[in-house]
């Protein structure tokens, strides 16, 4: 993990300390060095799934291809922002791609985490870096209100969590996912443990998103600059899907009653998205609302709970990442040409 | 091959884009017949669309530098230097070597030792006559049901 870890803080001196002539280069290739590294996180050692040198930071095989699909996504992010960024003055430009490699940081130690609360605060840290990107270098002055309902429903989404987490520790003593996988079946029978239970999704429903708290995806993935609108598309978004995997081990057995609201919002979620993507002419919003599509049928998967749903689940997160990133890419590419995002 | 594609690149750029979207990008080079290259004359006048941030008009980077690689506008030095970099960590160590090492990975879940294990498996019990499969899950005599009077 460390192997990874330290060589992504290192960018940051990279990134500052790198000639304003070779900036661009050297980013490029420190961070596709990373991403070739973090490889070798792929080879499963372990047979009781969690591989880990110490008790704070370790991998399984639900986050290492998400942690791989983060590693590979920031030179893709550097490759693709450099034509638009180039042109600023150096430290902004030099900004830029620390708030980029940030992401990159906060991201790998969210999945690579064992306690739920390092989790949380990892969650929580990477709407700091994301917010700033879409309102300083978004291109539309719609990028405040974007930059609002991002950062609103996100937060509005996790404090119930922090509640339900800080309860769980109450209760079970502790908040590691090593030992959480291995505790008893809790007794949730009262109107108190339901909302528990709400509490525990609510925060990754909203990131994922879910169908009917939606609406700060289309705003945030189209104001954002090519960068934002990649990282958001092809990571943020599975952290929530990451998240609610880890919670619903422990969530049994309520989830057999609790979980059809979201089934049903979710399924009406792909179908209603799906025919509003007809109606865009907006290229980046069509792109945006295809994601809310694809990841309704993610949260599909995973709330009904069952190993096939997982499975499903994991391998659509990891293809939507690398497909919908490299569709913003190609967007920004076509808008970089034309000066135009308009379909028509 | 990059060079004769940067002759055209004015043309095509002004041909297909001016007449799908009207006047959006005109490239604003004279005609050089030093180029010799066969040149459409221009289709629309140049609209402010057309115009960078500083308010110039849109000039094609293939002018300056026939072997503009997209990564940097003024130092062509620099220019190809970011695409052999990008280039060689990017496919050649990322994909290509990283592909080779998960290719050669140990088998993952032990699928594959669990199809042959399986034919192995079947195999053996057709030749001893014996069923793939029993029945019954659990041996049936360690069952112990309450008696029907319950």
């Amino acid at each position: 993990m460390l192997k990874v870890l330290i060589p992504t803080i290192m960018l940051f001196p990279t990134i500052w300390l790198a000639s304003p002539k070779w900036l661009w280069t050297t980013t490029t290739a420190h961070s596709l060095l990373i991403a070739s590294i973090s490889l070798m996180w792929l080879k499963w050692t372990s047979e009781a799934g969690w591989t880990s040198s110490n008790m704070y930071l370790a991998t399984d095989p639900l986050s290492t291809p998400l942690l791989v699909l983060t590693c590979w996504l920031l030179p893709l992010m550097i490759l693709a922002s450099q034509n638009h960024i180039s042109p600023e003055p150096i430290s902004r430009q030099r900004s830029y791609i620390t708030l980029l490699a940030s992401l990159q940081t906060f991201l790998i130690m969210a999945f690579g985490a064992t306690e739920i609360i390092m989790f949380y605060i990892m969650f929580e840290a990477t709407l700091i870096p994301t917010l700033i990107i879409i309102t300083r270098w978004g291109n539309q002055t719609e990028r405040l209100n974007a930059g609002t309902y991002f950062l609103f429903y996100t937060l509005a989404g996790s404090l119930p969590l922090l509640v339900a987490l800080l309860l769980l520790q109450q209760s079970t003593g502790t908040l590691s996912m090593l030992v959480l996988q291995y505790s008893q079946p809790l007794q949730l029978n009262s109107w108190g443990h339901m909302i528990w239970w709400a509490g525990c999704l609510i925060a990754f429903l909203v990131k994922m998103p879910l169908y009917g708290v939606h609406l700060w995806l289309p705003k945030a993935h189209v104001e954002a600059p090519v960068a934002g609108s990649m990282v958001l598309a092809a990571v943020l978004l599975k952290l929530g899907g990451y998240g609610m995997m880890r919670m619903m081990v422990m969530l049994d057995p309520l989830s057999k009653e609790l979980a059809y609201p979201f089934i049903i919002l979710a399924l009406w979620g792909i179908i209603m998205t799906g025919l509003i993507c007809l109606r865009q002419t907006d290229l980046k919003s069509l792109i945006a609302y295809s994601s809310v599509s694809h990841m309704g049928l993610v949260t599909g998967g995973i709330v009904i709970q069952t190993p096939w749903g997982f499975s499903g689940a994991i391998i659509l997160m990891i293809a939507h990442g690398l497909v919908s990133s490299a569709l913003f890419c190609l967007a920004n590419t076509a808008y970089e040409r034309t000066h135009s995002r308009t379909m028509m | 091959m990059a060079s004769r594609l940067s002759r055209f690149w004015p043309t095509l750029s002004r041909v297909r884009l001016s007449s799908a979207l009207g006047s959006r990008c005109v490239s604003q080079t004279p005609n050089s017949s030093a180029s010799g290259a066969a040149v459409a004359s221009d289709l629309q006048p140049v609209s402010p669309a057309a115009q960078d941030s500083h308010g110039h008009a849109e000039v094609s980077p293939f002018e300056k530098n026939p072997d503009f690689h997209g990564f940097h506008h003024h130092d062509s030095f620099v220019d190809e230097w970011n695409m052999r970099l990008a280039f060689f960590f990017g496919i050649s160590v990322a994909i290509v070597v990283g592909g080779t090492f998960i290719h050669y990975l140990p088998d993952h879940g032990m699928r594959q030792w669990s199809r042959r294990e399986a034919e192995r498996l079947i195999k053996q019990r057709e030749a001893e006559g014996l069923h793939l499969m029993t029945e019954n899950y659990y041996d049936p005599s360690t069952i112990v049901l309450p008696s029907s009077g319950e």
